[in-house]
């Protein structure tokens, strides 16, 4: 354990504040940028569309399913996934390829990169200039002791063995931020902010975007469902209902 | 935080919650659970700076957090009049969601707070 450090007031005025502050401010701007790149050139492609509203449609049935009478759902989950022609059902060897679907529509591949370079771009760019600004200070210590492990994630930048592992460096403080203030945008800029983007857009590709798989997937969870008709024990429940509006 | 409810967890489900029959409309249910995670976000910012500003330090940070969003837990509960059942459709909704996801905001804010107040 070393003694306190004793930091410059200056550090707190000139780096500490200032790379919050703007990290904070490039979230935002980044969140308007990606917005404005994303509402241009949206034309959805009819089978995407398509494929999507059977999804919901069967999706409405599954969740509302004992509403209805046995027969009535029997016949709806005929419609929706027979083996000849329901809607859910992809004939085997008629899928598309995900990535020559990506060729073949140039659209696909742009917006992607577009998605991914609005991401990217301001993050060197702030990486950069908080490496060229302020690399090599120590701009902040935690006020929780750590093993040592963690001198190489919150010391980044500076290489000094002896300081004690909490004190924070100026590039480590901005990989804290890049991380730490996706709770406060999502309050700032709703739900939908660049961040979560982020996590769909990886989904995305982990699963291969597929509609085909969704179809299926949406199929098999509609095969297993088990129909059990509300309606008859509804009197009881209104009953109850009653009972308790009177009481 | 009570901005947030008032606009959304007032509104009544369409469920009774007097049967064992779940029904449930899935959008109020989900603005629910987005009102709890903004208030679970908000409150651990703030919590954050608070315990930066009070200076604590090591264990009892991580121990103030806990406290906050225990009183979080509370908080919900008493906005759902208690009746947890007729706004979500089990317990581990108020009491755990979102329990570790403020965690990251927390320690940023307190390490902020703290260092503005206490070290230099």
């Amino acid at each position: 354990m070393a003694e306190d450090l004793v930091l410059d007031t200056a550090i707190r005025d000139w780096v500490l504040i200032p790379l919050s502050v703007v990290m904070v401010l490039i979230g935002i701007l980044r969140y308007f940028v990606s917005k404005l790149m994303r509402s241009t050139s949206q034309v959805p492609d009819l089978k995407i569309v398509k494929e999507g509203q059977v999804i919901v449609r069967a999706r409405n049935l599954r969740s509302a399913a004992n509403f209805i009478p046995p027969k009535s759902f029997r016949a709806r989950r005929v419609y929706f996934s027979n083996e000849e022609n329901g809607l859910l059902h992809v004939p085997k060897g008629q899928a598309p390829n995900p990535q020559a679907q990506m060729f073949s529509d140039p659209n696909m591949a742009m917006d992607m990169m577009k998605k991914n370079l609005s991401m990217i771009i301001p993050q060197t760019l702030t990486f950069a200039w908080v490496n060229f600004f302020f690399s090599g200070f120590v701009a902040a210590k935690i006020p929780f002791p750590l093993t040592q492990r963690f001198r190489s994630m919150l010391q980044n930048g500076i290489d000094l063995s002896t300081v004690d592992v909490s004190y924070v460096s100026s590039r480590s403080w901005y990989f804290l931020n890049l991380f730490g203030l996706r709770g406060l945008f999502s309050l700032i800029l709703g739900e939908e902010n660049a961040t979560d983007d982020t996590q769909r857009m990886m989904q995305m590709s982990g699963f291969g975007f597929d509609p085909t798989k969704n179809l299926g997937a949406e199929k098999d969870s509609l095969d297993i469902i088990q129909h059990d008709w509300a309606l008859p024990k509804f009197e009881q429940r209104a009953e109850k209902v009653l009972r308790n509006l009177i009481r | 935080m009570a901005g947030h409810n008032d606009s959304s967890v007032s509104e009544k489900k369409s469920s009774q919650a007097v049967d064992d029959l779940p029904t449930f409309s899935a959008e109020n249910m989900q603005n629910n659970m987005k009102v709890i995670y903004y208030s679970r976000t908000f409150l651990s910012i703030i919590g954050g700076v608070i315990a930066g500003i009070l200076g604590f330090t090591g264990f009892a940070g991580f121990i103030f957090y806990f406290l906050i969003m225990a009183i979080t837990s509370v908080g919900l509960m008493a906005k759902a009049k208690f009746s947890v059942h007729s706004y979500f459709d089990s317990w581990n909704r108020i009491i755990l969601d979102g329990f570790l996801g403020g965690l990251l905001s927390f320690v940023l804010f307190w390490t902020f707070a703290y260092d503005i107040v206490h070290i230099f």
